[in-house]
């Protein structure tokens, strides 16, 4: 009797535990959306509407998507974005980043940019991220002064040489991606 | 007043659109994302992300197959985990040569698994969705990218995090050299 009690017992738990880790992510998951993902959907879809009425999509269509429509133009946006001066000034809640993504999404959607630059694409609008947080992340990791003193600029400095080099490599990596 | 009727509408029109999108933009992308973070978070906690320590304590390790381990699977682990920002206290196992180099490297990564994990940073999550939805609205399948961008950016933050290293090893030897140099 007393054995079957303990297993009772043990399963119960077991299954509060389980039941609670899920109702818990379940309230975390909809907090997260309510609180940080609708509103930017809300700012993007304003963003989206004002270009797609207003014309400035056919303007965007016919200067940006060349460039970010081929190897160059993307590692050139990469280059300009990872300016270390730039790149910690771009760097804030990836706004800019998510601007730049939901523009040329506009111009995958159409197909005026071919679908196998998106690779290539996503790691060009992306150079600068966490430049502007370094001191603080460095922070989060217990480092000493001495070292966030020489980690901002040896991050930024890397970000001008790794950030061209990822969409590069992006780009050899879409080879058999949305071809046909 | 005819005129002012046109504009009117004009202006208005140019928020049904947006309002068209936002309605695409929920019906499309939330139902999933939420049932996708709350899979995600209820694995973190039945898992215990205390456990990845032991991987940090390993990382610090001098020679170069560590080089994977720190600026590949650490910050993986890290990201997933503990997701942004809190990803980066795993820094705290590292020596303070690596310290710049491991953050450049988590930090790099806490967009490519947006696709297949959003629940890492659903904040920031456009910098994936912008150019996801475009492509999925061209009818391309979106998974095709979110995996590609997944595992490039796993060789892209190892790349970054040597590059960091070596950069930071150059530069507080600089340092040094020049306190010296003002010392004397």
């Amino acid at each position: 009797m007393k054995g079957i009690n303990k297993l009772l017992e043990r399963i119960g738990r077991g299954v509060g535990k389980v039941v609670g880790a899920m109702y818990q992510a379940g309230r975390d998951s909809v907090d997260q959306v309510i609180k940080n993902v609708l509103p930017f959907m809300a700012f993007i879809s304003l963003i989206i509407g004002i270009i797609l009425k207003t014309g400035v999509g056919d303007w965007i269509a016919k200067t940006l998507s060349p460039l970010a429509g081929s190897l160059l133009g993307l590692v050139v946006l990469s280059i300009i974005i990872a300016i270390p001066v730039l790149s910690p000034l771009l760097g804030p809640g990836a706004v800019i980043a998510s601007i730049i993504g939901t523009l040329l999404g506009t111009q995958f959607a159409t197909k005026a940019i071919p679908a196998q630059y998106a690779l290539p694409a996503l790691f060009a609008i992306n150079p600068q991220v966490g430049c502007d947080f370094i001191p603080v992340g460095l922070a989060l990791g217990e480092a000493e002064p001495e070292t966030v003193e020489i980690g901002v600029p040896a991050v930024l400095f890397s970000r001008f040489v790794t950030g061209p080099l990822a969409v590069v490599l992006a780009y050899f990596a879409s080879i058999g991606l949305y071809t046909k | 007043m005819q005129a002012l009727a046109t504009a009117a509408e004009w202006f208005i029109g140019l928020f049904k659109a947006g309002g068209e999108t936002f309605v695409g933009l929920v019906t499309g992308i939330i139902p999933l994302l939420v049932i996708l973070m709350t899979f995600d978070n209820a694995l973190i906690t039945l898992i215990g992300p205390e456990k990845i320590d032991k991987v940090g304590e390993a990382a610090g390790r001098e020679g170069l197959i560590y080089y994977p381990i720190r600026y590949m699977i650490l910050p993986f682990l890290s990201v997933f985990f503990l997701t942004n920002p809190m990803a980066y206290t795993m820094g705290r196992f590292l020596p303070e040569k690596y310290k710049p180099a491991f953050y450049d490297s988590a930090v790099s990564y806490v967009h490519p698994p947006l696709g297949i994990f959003p629940h890492v940073n659903p904040g920031e999550y456009f910098v994936w969705g912008g150019i996801a939805t475009g492509v999925e609205q061209a009818g391309y399948r979106v998974s095709d990218l979110a995996i590609r961008y997944l595992l490039i950016g796993l060789v892209v933050i190892l790349i970054r995090g040597i590059v960091t290293e070596r950069i930071t090893a150059i530069m507080s030897k600089r340092s040094a050299a020049s306190e010296q140099a003002a010392a004397s």
